[in-house]
């Protein structure tokens, strides 16, 4: 039960490939899957039965090497990841016989190793680590998103790998100070630690690891080619990006924020950026006509929000924050994987073919996911947002307040818009057929979205454990820190 | 007068000063690059620069006058008085992980500029901006 | 006459904000120079002679880092994946260009058995003196450069280096694997390696086979992405 095979097995899949393609003809397909079940279940059973955080110890004990850390927020988001690859990998199985990609084999281990870096940064406890995860995260989503080889594909790429390089640069930056100033690359002994340097330090290395993770968070001024990205890349991948890429890298900038600069001023810049990104997000995404860029600019008011959430640095913003993670994933994979099917048949990536669909299916699933996005209650959209909305006001922010609710007027206006064109009874293009795995998959992210809408009581205790377990510094350090091998 | 000169760059706080006044010129040089040129392959360069400018500062400063390599040799019996081996173990995982994405990068250039013919970041609009 | 150029917006707008931020870059690094007592790499230092290595740097990067460097050997192998992907085409020859310079393929004929052999020999010697795998699977891809510009027939067969990478790889994880169910540790030092054998060829347990495979690698997969940028369509 080493939840080093989280890591260790989708790394030796890809590096096998050669010899699983030779199985059968669709070896290394069911492989690939039949590999993702296995960790799914393995992360299901781990967050039924943690009762204390696990350490997975490599070679030697922290604090002179590297540590695998499985606490409650950690299994959170590895469940999280598993689940939802396990989500795309059936339903691109299931709609194999008409979408099939050329390099198949080379799909699946991209995918497997997104999936690997995505859960590696997520449990590792040793900066560098991050950084070499966020290396392989990074060059399997450049590819990833040039996948189709168009020039629009190459040009999304291009972009990512641009943007990409210059964040870890900057991040390299970021490591190497820190290195130089405590001589220690383990992340809760550099938490004891940071407060001994001088306050300029703290705060350039502070500002680095911003601009490093910015670009990858998606944050006001760092996001100028996200939603070309989203646009050139295909509407799986997209999927991918935004429900587990961005989300990994989210969790590690503020659990190292939260390690290093507890409760400083510094955070109080961090609400007014998300705020700002927000709006900005929301007002772009008006005037979108392409279908995925306009869910790309949805997605960045969402990953503004949950910054928001997390700057705000108290357990009840950061419980809000997880909910709001949750039900943006799950949502988000149903719409993109619904446009993936949609675009290909009807041949357009314009808004028009929402007026157009007739399929009943894809339309309900559609609105029940928009409408979680937007907040309505009985979605599990309403009740992370909801919940920040109360923490900022028990704490007078009445203008972050007033910015949320301004920010949500705008998304109500797309939203429905877009709801409106579904359900009009206008020319209706030819009727669409999803197969029976496609559509299991989607009717069980849909019911997974109003299931948490309805009954948030079912993973209320696991959330709480998992914020507390987030915020607290000394949590962790004790975790670390009282290993013996 | 060459012994004065020479003996207060000797310090140690020079020598550090200059580590840094010269990486941060590369690092300023390669971000210079980065914000101004347009063509693919001098923002490559620009990032590659960059990068090397950062590993420059890291070694350089993470240096310590008077102890040696960390290995053993001619005369060397025991790991005492060494130099750290993790800067030099971080940056040979660094380089080859920038060498890697960079050559991504020009492979992807290369293939769009043999299918559209473009090689400034400026002019690639085909995705609406 | 004066050759006045009017040096663009763009230009000096650009250096005026990078100079600002390296300034202050400068400003901040100059005033707080690390002057710390408190080293990971010497804790390190006094732990390394357990492990039966001559070198230092081999042991952190193999063994007390060795997570990180099967992460970067990930790095490579998805950068060569990805770059034969992009530059793949259906019918691909390499350039048939006109004969190369006479000193190239002499040169070549006699400087790459050299330089492949000492590459190798780079490889295997990392444990025990300054060297390693990256080193030594660069200096074998360079090698294999100088081969594939200076001659025309020369090929590399893609099948024979997939293979090496398959081998390498999988062997990889699977020492880390065995490791675990081992010794309980995710790539644990579980063959002998006893102090007295310092400096010797076999010495270290699995540091140096560890680092040849990782040479393997990195050879052979540099030499498929030279080999792919080397080529071309037919009809360009």
């Amino acid at each position: 039960m080493s939840s080093i095979y989280f890591i260790a097995l989708p790394l030796l899949f890809g590096f096998a490939v050669p010899i699983l393609s030779k199985i059968g003809k669709d070896g290394v397909a069911y492989t690939s899957l039949a590999m993702q079940t296995l960790l799914t279940l393995l992360s299901i059973t781990l967050a039924l039965k943690l009762d204390s955080p696990i350490v997975e110890v490599i070679a030697i004990a922290p604090p002179l090497g590297i540590a695998l850390v499985v606490d409650s927020v950690s299994i959170l988001f590895v469940t999280l990841f598993t689940s939802l690859t396990l989500a795309t990998s059936i339903y691109y199985m299931g709609g194999r016989d008409k979408i099939k990609y050329k390099n198949e084999n080379k799909f699946f281990i991209l995918l497997n190793m997104l999936l690997a870096s995505a859960i590696g940064l997520v449990l590792s406890s040793d900066i560098f680590n991050i950084y070499v995860f966020f290396e392989i995260a990074g060059i399997s989503a450049y590819i990833l998103a040039s996948y189709n080889k168009t020039p629009e594909a190459l040009e999304a790429g291009l972009k990512y790998l641009i943007t990409g390089a210059m964040a870890s640069i900057f991040l390299v930056f970021a490591i190497a100070l820190i290195y130089l100033h405590l001589g220690t690359l383990n992340l809760a002994l550099i938490s004891q630690n940071f407060n001994t340097l001088s306050g300029e330090i703290q705060l350039l290395i502070a500002t680095l690891l911003l601009i490093g993770f910015g670009f990858k968070v998606e944050i006001f001024p760092l996001n100028f080619w996200v939603s070309d990205i989203y646009e050139g890349s295909t509407s799986l991948v997209n999927g991918l990006f935004s429900s587990i890429v961005s989300k990994a890298y989210l969790f590690v900038f503020f659990h190292i924020l939260y390690l290093l600069l507890p409760h400083h001023s510094f955070t109080n810049f961090l609400i007014y950026l998300g705020v700002v990104s927000l709006i900005i997000a929301e007002i772009v995404a008006l005037r979108q006509r392409n279908i995925k860029r306009l869910f790309a600019y949805s997605s960045l008011g969402q990953l503004a929000l949950l910054f928001i959430a997390f700057s705000i640095q108290t357990t009840d913003s950061i419980y809000a924050g997880l909910y709001i993670i949750l039900a943006h994933s799950l949502a988000k994979m149903v719409i993109f994987l619904s446009i993936s099917y949609i675009s290909d048949r009807y041949g357009s990536e314009d808004i028009e073919i929402f007026s157009t669909l007739n399929s009943p299916f894809l339309k309900w699933v559609l609105v029940i996911s928009m409408l979680s996005l937007l907040g309505m209650p009985l979605f599990a959209g309403f009740v992370g947002k909801f919940l920040l909305l109360k923490t900022l006001g028990g704490m007078g922010s009445y203008g972050v307040v007033g910015a949320i609710l301004f920010a949500s007027l705008i998304e109500a206006i797309y939203y429905f818009k877009l709801i409106g064109m579904l359900f009009n009874s206008r020319e209706r293009g030819e009727s669409i057929n999803i197969s029976p795995t496609q559509k299991s998959i989607l009717s069980a992210l849909a019911i997974a979205v109003i299931l948490f809408g309805v009954a948030p009581f079912i993973i209320s205790d696991w959330l709480n454990v998992a914020s507390e377990a987030m915020i607290n510094s000394h949590i962790y350090q004790n975790i670390i820190l009282g290993v013996k091998i | 007068m060459i012994e004065t000169i020479l003996n207060f760059l000797n310090q140690k706080e020079v020598i550090q000063a200059t580590v840094v006044i010269g990486s941060m010129g590369l690092f300023l040089i390669g971000l210079f690059g980065l914000l101004t040129q347009r063509h693919f392959i001098k923002l490559f360069i620009s990032i590659e620069i960059m990068e090397v400018s950062i590993f420059l500062l890291f070694i350089g400063l993470s240096f310590q006058r008077g102890l040696t390599a960390p290995m053993l040799g001619d005369g060397i019996k025991t790991f005492t008085n060494m130099n750290d081996p993790i800067p030099h173990a971080m940056i040979l995982t660094a380089i080859v992980i920038g060498m890697a994405v960079l050559a991504l990068g020009v492979s992807m250039a290369i293939e769009y500029h043999k299918l559209t013919g473009i090689t400034d970041v400026d002019k690639m609009n085909r995705l609406r901006n | 006459m004066s050759l006045k150029r009017t040096i663009p917006m763009t230009t000096v707008s650009g250096f005026a904000v990078s100079a600002f931020f390296v300034v202050t870059i400068l400003n901040i690094l100059i005033k707080n120079m690390p002057s710390n007592i408190y080293r990971a790499g010497d804790e390190l230092l006094k732990l390394n002679s357990s492990e039966g290595v001559a070198n230092a740097v081999t042991t952190v990067v193999v063994y007390f880092r060795g997570f990180d460097t099967l992460g970067e050997i990930a790095v490579l192998f998805i950068a060569s994946l990805g770059i034969g992907l992009v530059l793949k085409s259906t019918t691909k020859e390499k350039i048939e260009s006109e004969e190369s310079n006479f000193m190239l393929k002499t040169g070549a004929k006699l400087l790459s058995p050299i330089i492949l052999i000492f590459g190798l020999y780079i490889m295997i010697y990392g444990h025990l003196s300054v060297g390693g795998g990256f080193q030594g699977g660069v200096i074998i891809a360079s090698g294999v450069l100088l081969l594939l510009t200076s001659s025309n027939h020369f090929h590399i067969s893609h099948r024979v280096v997939e293979r090496l990478e398959t081998f390498a790889g999988v062997s990889y994880v699977m020492i880390g694997l065995i490791g675990l169910i081992v010794m309980d540790s995710f790539l644990g030092n579980f063959l002998p390696h006893n102090i007295s054998q310092m400096g010797l060829l076999l010495s270290g347990g699995i540091i140096p086979i560890i680092y040849i495979i990782v040479g393997i690698k990195v050879g052979s997969e540099m030499s498929v992405i030279v080999d792919n940028m080397l080529k071309r369509d037919i009809d360009d």
